[in-house]
């Protein structure tokens, strides 16, 4: 058991391509984190460096306190669950899991204590003498875990170990996992592309951008405080809402402007969000997470100063039982989180066809079709620059506090 | 006791049945019926087949047929049926004897077996070897070797004959076993597919799966490698033996000793000294010796197509 200490890693292929740009992370032993990102953002790059499968271009690796740049796989002391399992499929259950311990010249009869071991904390016991081929999906990938966790490695690592897994299994395997995980108390380093499983799996999630580490935090540090529109759209489900806006000043007041709508900015949000005023007159982008947006209850009409009104069009109700999911149209484009110019480049193609997305009550009565007013937590919006992408004010530029527990309070009421 | 082993017996059979079948499912064996193909197209089919078989069959059959005649009857009688004397023991005896001072045919068929099997084995070890390394290692040249490799396939040996026979008069080669097995080590087809079978045979994942799990790249190369290779490690063994055992013209240039001559150039000899000489008995002798010469390969034909057997991957990487 060890930490990781990962300064500045860089992978350049041989063709000019960067893989990794310059990442840099530590991971704490016992530690559970996550690397998240859309399909090649070089999370699996980042892993395999440092399971010692791609050569480090440059930058420093540590694990526990030696330097293993140039060390190989094998004397890493990592192990390593693979996408798609990799078994070795002419040895049956017990020779793959044992086989790191072969590999290592761990006596027969210890070997097969720890192989048993292994096995009954996977729930293989019954399987261990068949081949991988007459196992199902859900106990290859256990083979695939018990090979990893048959030695006590410095450093786990996963890359979406879970992927191939049906809906269900995978929910399932996920609390498996992080039990196992907290039961040996390895630092781990696990790769996912859904959001999902990075948040509800990792002690820190890390998210990744086109080879370079966006924002790196605890789930609800990057819910509450993404860093730029990527984390803030990437991380939520389902994704914040994003419309290009304006900032105009009114009577002293500031205003953004969405399409035709205006809402009211509340001092109190401009007093925190510094600035946001140096943006007046100029367009930027407004993150509306989905449950920030909220159909009024009309025997309860709203208390707080900080709701204001968003009209839309109804396209489509989802009915989740315990919330409705409304897809609706506001008469702008909403962006996608690739929209920021200094990445997308072609930025009609950033301009995603879908609908913006409410998480309303579920008696909220709406129907497909209809003409909503949706109340807005004003101070819950987002708002990044447009060029940047970086977040510049909002609810995001409070930094933990009790003003902000009191927005969560409000939004959740 | 009898019984049990009837019982064994059984079940073995059975469990023969039960794999055939499995493996017929791994390959996803579709009823013709369900492709849309009309019965008597596959009627027509089925005929064409048994026709090209019977094709192929009917000189083995000759030869099996005439190994058993004299040569009055090999001349006179009809071709596909067997005659008075059976003379098969006879002439298999003769293949034993020094015709006419020409040469022994069972010596030649020891120098064909330490030929194919040396050259052939060797061959196919190399070949094994450099298509991993061509395979799953990029290093400074692989894909200009590899090229390389791949442009020796288009040199006909015929080209090269007069140099090769002049580096072996250099090298001491001529007259020596060395001399038709170091070339027959080297075989740019067996490089060429064992690298193609190796690219779609051993995944890289399962080559970085045990690279993590602390194996080093000979433990890799042994333990997990070659059985996945073993499909492709035969096809290539059985094409490099049947090479070797069939080579003529390299042993035509290096041997002028009898004693060396393989089966090939043994027999050709005798097949020119028979119709120079009208010597009455070396006839049934070529016939015999060739249905001899057919024996090792298909035992080794047969030994190989158990291997043949795919789906070795299955269960080992999801999608």
């Amino acid at each position: 058991m060890a930490r990781i200490s990962a300064q500045g890693l860089t992978k350049v292929y041989a063709d000019g391509t960067v893989g990794l740009r310059d990442f840099s992370l530590e991971i704490e032993e016992g530690e559970f984190v996550t690397l998240v990102g859309p399909s090649g953002c070089g999370k699996t790059t980042a892993l395999r460096m440092i399971a010692g499968l791609e050569e480090i271009t440059s930058g420093t690796l540590k694990i526990g306190d030696r330097v293993v740049n140039d060390v190989a796989p094998l004397e890493r002391d990592v192990a390593m669950v693979f996408q798609n399992y990799a078994l070795y499929p002419h040895l049956t259950v017990a020779e793959n899991i044992g086989f790191p311990l072969e590999m290592r010249n761990v006596p027969k009869a210890e070997r097969r204590a720890k192989v048993e071991e292994a096995a009954r904390v996977l729930g293989l016991e019954g399987y261990l003498s068949r081949k991988p081929r007459n196992l199902s999906g859900g106990q290859r990938q256990r083979v695939a875990m018990g090979r990893a966790i048959v030695r006590r490695p410095a450093v786990f690592l996963m890359d979406e170990p879970l992927s191939n897994l049906d809906a269900k299994l995978r929910v399932q395997m996920r609390a498996e996992v992080q039990r196992i995980q907290r039961q040996l108390g390895v630092a781990t380093l696990y790769v996912t592309h859904d959001q999902t499983e990075a948040v509800t799996m990792g002690d820190r999630v890390v998210v990744m951008r086109d080879g370079a580490l966006q924002q790196n935090g605890t789930p609800h540090e990057l819910y509450e405080h993404p860093v730029n529109m990527f984390v803030g759209a990437f991380i939520g489900s389902p994704a914040m809402n994003l419309y290009r806006g304006e900032i105009v000043r009114a009577d002293g007041q500031l205003e953004l402007h969405i399409g035709s709508q205006s809402l009211e900015l509340p001092p109190e949000l401009v007093a925190r969000s510094p600035r946001l005023a140096a943006y007046a007159g100029r367009s930027l982008i407004v993150g509306i997470r989905p449950e920030q947006l909220s159909l009024p209850d009309p025997g309860n009409p709203p208390r707080s100063k900080r709701l204001a009104a968003l009209t839309a069009d109804a396209e489509l109700v989802e009915d989740l039982g315990n919330e409705l999911f409304v897809h609706f149209r506001l008469g702008v484009p909403r962006l996608s989180e690739n929209a920021v110019a200094a990445t997308a480049g072609a930025s009609d193609e950033s301009v995603e066809a879908d609908a913006g997305v409410a998480r309303v009550a579920p008696r909220s009565r709406v129907r497909s079709g209809d003409r909503v007013t949706f109340d807005v937590v004003v101070d819950g919006l987002y708002f990044f620059d447009e060029d940047t992408g970086a977040v510049v004010g909002g609810r995001s530029s409070s930094r933990r506090g009790s003003t902000d527990n009191q927005i969560v309070a409000e939004a959740n009421e | 006791m009898s019984e049990l082993t009837a019982k064994e017996v059984t079940s073995r059979r059975q469990r023969r049945r039960e794999r055939a079948r499995q493996q017929q499912a791994d390959e996803g064996g579709v009823p013709l019926r369900l492709l849309g193909v009309k019965r008597r197209t596959v009627f027509f089919l089925t005929a064409l087949c048994i026709v090209f078989t019977i094709y192929t069959l009917i000189p083995i059959v000759w030869v099996i047929v005439n190994a058993t005649k004299t040569q009055y009857n090999i001349l006179t009688t009809f071709g596909f049926w067997f005659a008075h004397p059976f003379s098969l023991v006879s002439n298999f005896r003769a293949l034993f004897n020094n015709v006419d001072g020409v040469g022994v045919y069972f010596r030649w068929f020891l120098n064909t077996l330490l030929y194919a099997g040396v050259g052939g084995i060797g061959a196919t070890v190399f070949a094994t070897l450099a298509g991993y390394g061509f395979s799953r290692f990029r290093f400074r040249g692989s894909r200009s070797a590899f090229m390389f490799v791949i442009a020796a396939l288009l040199v006909p040996v015929t080209a090269i004959s007069y140099p090769l026979y002049l580096i072996y008069a250099r090298a001491g080669l001529i007259n020596s076993a060395w001399g038709m097995i170091l070339p027959s080590l080297v075989t740019p087809v067996g490089v060429y597919l064992m690298r193609t079978f190796i690219d779609a045979s051993v995944p890289q994942e399962l080559i970085d799966a045990a690279r993590v799990d602390g194996a080093g790249e000979i433990k890799i190369f042994r333990r997990l490698a070659l059985p996945l290779m073993g499909p492709g490690f035969v096809t290539v063994l059985l094409l490099n033996v049947v090479a070797v055992w069939n080579n003529y013209f390299l042993p035509m240039i290096i041997f002028s000793e009898n004693s060396r001559f393989p089966l090939t150039v043994g027999m050709g000899v005798w097949a020119s000294h028979a119709a120079q000489s009208g010597d009455q008995n070396i006839y049934p002798l070529l016939v015999t010796g060739g249905l001899v010469t057919i024996v090792p390969l298909a035992a080794l034909f047969w030994f190989v197509q158990r291997r043949w057997n795919g789906g070795l991957l299955v269960g080992s990487l999801a999608n």
